[in-house]
């Protein structure tokens, strides 16, 4: 809404005067939520650095001796192995997530998108009820499913469901963004001697670059984040991802070594964090597209 | 089988029970520029689809330069598109662009960068060739793509409305510059647009597309001066040709003595036809053009009415005028015209340029005067009241 | 586009596989499961079928009874704060301020990183004995309160640390808000409408696919909530944070009973889907779209 437009007609004095106050408002809303929001984050890495006792005395975020005691400690686990094994474990599973659930999903959506297919409208329909679909009704047959093929303790079952776009929102998001892509320059490649799948490699997937890499880093944040499928799959300690290594932790370290696991936690979203500033715009537009143009 | 014709045989299109093409035949012959022009919906882009292969028929074969393509895909037909919204890959550059197909075919680099080379040259593309398109003005785009047609080098160039996305100016220059090419290349064209002017300015051969049916097929002027139906009539010519039923009051030795529907006066018009075409009392539909209509002293006139609106362009003046009775009439006059609205006036015509259409619509014979301009325009205007 | 039934087959088969082998399988599966009294431990043609045994077990389960009480009460109260507030800040940012690409990504980093175990760690130092939150209230002068050990109080960080991860339903408002044309503003303003009134006639009407769109997304996903719980408070204490999914993963993996934990997830499931299907429902009456699909109109081009 344009505040300047809105407040034009009122007189100029009182004008000015409800417009400052406006402004002042708003921005103290913004701010204090604002803060508050990124207080637990400033408040862990914050803490991440300071000795065990301090965390405890103070509420201030910043160290006052700061040390990498947390990060030295933290990273040799109260286990056998380090925390880089863990961290390399959660990228063993999440690469390979990642790569098959773009293409699945592109191909998938491709189908969706431009084909005539017989049944597509209730193909389609399902597709968005998967969405919908309490997960937890499929964990215990996927789990017995899984522990019959002999999969368990391995990453397969972590990562092989997501090559059948196993993932209805990535599909609609890529559905969604290819309708609104103009078909003629897929027929232009088509006169130009491509078949359909030269011209989704060619032509549509350069062009919903956005869309693939929307997908890419929701698949990446949602995997770093899941807890539940590795801690069914998974029962090795030398195959936990992070997640399971920071719950190993608390629960080894219960009250003890804050720093140690708060150091781990920040390297643990530092990926995340990192990734999320690079190309917020994508994650804005993947996380819209399916909803306001919809 | 000269090479670059195209033949359409008893092509027809259905989706599911929406029939969009009956029977559609049409012979190209190499070198023409053909306009395939209709109102929305009539099916002329599914036309070009199908020659494209974009689409495939229901019934009938396609050939191009004497080969059945029916089923040959749109790579290999030798064909090349120009699309509405000109489709350039965005992520490519001018050049990458015009040469994908070839590299597409697999042609050798040094080829293709020579006939992009030529290409960009014929349409002074040449600085922009490394630009991506979205650097580039709807006309330079617009340029691009009918480049990237050029470099395919095919027995046939498709349009589908390609001016359409341009502002008024720009698409009176590129239709120049289409027809420049056409000249140029001597290459045959099938051009589709609801635009009559370019149909009219471009066509060497126009075909009329109605509700996916061919309407008639012939040269601009041809079409303009003889129109097989009443569709054709009223679809060709701005503004539009004035249609007054009528009916036929009586037959003498090759002509027909005409009466409008509800005239109190004036004498029949007398057209010259054969009598065999159509009987005593048959309702029929009189057809002018606004250009042969002049205005003539109520009393003595064919129609008469008040003028509701008088629009003046300057060369010429349009004015409209609501006999009793009757819709509403387009008469174009000479920009100096003295009539204004509310003036009564009556209405003449000459009757060698009336157009004749039977109950289903087809012409009953043609104009006798269909060769030339009417003497309208220097006729004595009286206003009455 | 394109008329090749086989080719268009073959891009969808990897869905259509992943359909039937790891949703509907699984899915209908999980129903008949539920009516076993399969174990863990067991092979699998150990089961055996015992009729609505489990269903009628639950309602003589205390522990499911408190799980589903606490399940509806998260549900409820998450839900419409979060939405509210979601709103709200979109609202308050969606005037022409500057910073607000800054305070939107802020705002939106939250929900990114709120499913973590890291970010589940960190609340639970944040509320604990010691955590960060009582140390606040001593600074203030007031009494610690044992956050993660009083069933209220526990239930109320869990629900907290939901709120927190309100950004990417503001996100999404943001963008309905801003595809709101200004034309629209202009005009009402024309009509003599002030702030409020604006809101109200304007704003949420055309607003209201969105808020359907985010109404959904939120239910179905706070019926799911697990991390959160399982690592913050374990679903204590007293079961005060005992959602169903805890329940089920327990009953699944700790307890072995298949069968049982299969039933409480169809529950799950049922309940979910009602909410669905009530929101689908009642939508054409306050759902209002201002451009009608145009699906068929787009199939009819081609």
């Amino acid at each position: 809404m344009n505040v300047a437009a809105a407040t034009a007609a009122m007189p100029a004095e009182t004008g000015r005067g409800r417009r400052a106050l406006q402004l002042l408002l708003r921005y103290g809303v913004l701010i204090g939520v604002g803060l508050l929001m990124l207080y637990p984050l400033l408040w862990m890495v914050g803490a991440s650095f300071k000795p065990n006792r301090e965390i405890f005395d103070t509420i201030g975020f910043w160290p006052h001796s700061p040390t990498l005691e947390g990060y030295r400690e933290g990273w040799r686990t109260g286990t056998e192995h380090t925390f880089g094994t863990y961290l390399a474990n959660t990228f063993k599973i999440i690469v390979p997530k990642v790569i098959v659930t773009v293409i699945s999903s592109v191909l998938v959506a491709y189908g969706f998108a431009r084909f005539r297919i017989p049944g597509r409208r209730i193909l389609f329909a399902l597709l968005i009820a998967t969405v919908l679909l309490p997960k937890s009704v499929l964990l215990i047959p996927q789990y017995l499913m899984f522990r019959e093929l002999g999969w368990l303790d391995t990453f397969l079952p972590l990562y092989v469901p997501a090559a059948f776009a196993t993932e209805g929102f990535f599909v609609f998001m890529i559905v969604q963004f290819m309708r609104g892509c103009p078909v003629e320059m897929e027929e232009a490649a088509v006169i130009d001697g491509c078949n359909s799948l030269q011209t989704l490699v060619y032509v549509v997937v350069p062009v919903i670059l956005p869309a693939i890499i929307s997908v890419a880093l929701f698949q990446f944040m949602w995997s770093m984040n899941d807890f539940l499928q590795p801690l069914i799959y998974l029962s090795s300690v030398e195959k936990y991802p992070v997640s399971l290594a920071l719950k190993l932790a608390i629960d080894v370290t219960e009250a003890t070594s804050w720093n140690q696991v708060l150091a781990m936690s920040t390297i643990a979203v530092l990926p995340s964090i990192v990734l999320f500033y690079a190309a917020q715009k994508y994650f804005v537009e993947g996380i819209t597209v399916g909803s306001v143009k919809g | 089988m000269t090479r670059g014709g195209l033949a359409l045989e008893g092509l027809c299109k259905r989706f599911g029970s929406v029939e969009i093409l009956r029977d559609v035949q049409l012979e190209v012959a190499p070198g023409d520029l053909i306009v395939v022009v209709g109102p929305s919906g009539c099916g002329k882009s599914t036309l070009l689809r199908l020659v494209a292969g974009l689409e495939t028929p229901s019934a009938g074969r396609i050939r191009i330069g004497g080969r059945d393509v029916t089923a040959v895909p749109p790579a290999e037909r030798g064909i090349a598109m120009v699309f509405q919204s000109y489709a350039l890959y965005p992520h490519m550059t001018v050049a990458q662009n015009m040469g994908f197909g070839l590299k597409m075919q697999g042609r050798p680099k040094a080829e293709i960068a020579e006939r992009v080379a030529r290409a960009a040259q014929i349409l002074q593309l040449g600085e922009y060739l490394d630009r991506k398109p979205r650097a580039l003005s709807g006309g330079q785009r617009q340029r691009v793509a009918i480049g990237r047609a050029i470099v395919r080098d095919p027995e046939i160039f498709l349009f589908d409305e390609p001016l359409s996305n341009l502002d008024a100016a720009l698409r009176g220059q590129m239709r120049v510059e289409i027809a420049r090419l056409h000249a140029q290349l001597g290459a045959t064209m099938l051009y589709v647009t609801h635009d009559q002017v370019e149909a009219m300015t471009l066509a060497s051969t126009i075909v009329i597309l109605n509700a996916g049916r061919v309407e008639q097929v012939g040269a601009p002027m041809e079409l303009y001066r003889r129109p097989a139906n009443r569709f054709v009539a009223g679809f060709l010519g701005a503004p539009r040709m004035n249609f007054v039923p009528a009916h036929v009051v009586s037959q003498s030795p090759g002509a027909l003595l005409i009466g409008l529907e509800g005239a109190t006066h004036g004498s029949p018009l007398r057209l010259v036809r054969a009598t065999e075409a159509a009987q005593v009392g048959m309702p029929v539909t009189l057809g002018m053009r606004p250009e042969h209509l002049r205005l003539a002293d109520a009393a003595a006139s064919l129609l008469h009415g008040s003028v509701t609106l008088v629009e003046r362009l300057g060369s010429e003046t349009l004015v409209y005028v609501k006999p009793e009775g009757a819709e509403q009439i387009t008469v174009k006059l000479d920009g100096g015209s003295a009539v204004a609205r509310g003036d009564l006036v009556g209405l003449q015509v000459d009757a060698a340029h009336c157009h004749l259409f039977g109950p289903d619509g087809s012409a009953i014979g043609a104009p006798s005067d269909a060769t030339g301009q009417s003497a309208a325009a220097g006729a004595n205007v009286r206003v009455a009241g | 586009m394109y008329e090749n039934r086989v080719a268009g087959v073959a891009y969808v088969l990897p869905f259509i596989f992943g359909l039937a082998a790891f949703t509907l399988f699984p899915f209908v599966a999980s129903l008949l499961l539920s009516f076993s009294d399969y174990q863990l431990q067991d092979p699998i043609d150990a089961a055996a079928f015992v009729g609505a045994e489990n269903y009628s077990a639950m309602f003589a389960d205390g522990t499911f009874r408190k799980s589903l009480g606490v399940t509806f009460l998260y549900v409820f109260v998450t839900v419409p704060l979060k939405l509210a507030f979601a709103l709200f800040i979109a609202w308050v940012l969606n005037f022409r301020l500057r910073g607000i690409g800054f305070f939107r990504t802020a705002y939106y980093l939250p929900s990114i990183l709120g499913g973590s175990v890291a970010i589940a760690v960190v609340w639970r130092y944040v509320f604990a004995g010691d955590g960060l939150v009582n140390q606040a209230f001593e600074l203030f002068g007031a009494e610690p309160v044992n956050w993660l050990g009083e069933p209220g109080y526990a239930m109320f960080s869990i629900v907290l640390l939901r709120l927190w991860q309100f950004g990417s339903a503001m996100v999404i408002f943001l963008a309905g808000l801003q595809a709101i044309p200004e034309d629209l503003y202009e005009a009402a303003r024309l009509d003599g409408a002030r702030g409020p009134r604006i809101f109200v006639s304007i704003t949420l009407p055309l607003l209201t696919p969105i808020i359907f769109f985010n109404f959904i997304m939120q239910v179905v996903q706070a019926f799911q909530e697990f991390n959160g719980p399982y690592v913050i408070t374990g679903g204590g204490p007293l079961k005060a944070t005992y959602l169903l999914p805890l329940m089920i993963y327990e009953e699944t993996f700790k307890y072995f009973n298949v069968g049982y934990a299969s039933a409480l997830s169809w529950l799950l499931f049922v309940i979910v889907a009602l909410f669905t299907a009530i929101a689908f429902w009642t939508s054409r009456y306050w759902v209002f779209y201002a451009q009608e699909r145009d699906e068929e109109k787009r199939g009819e081009e081609k």
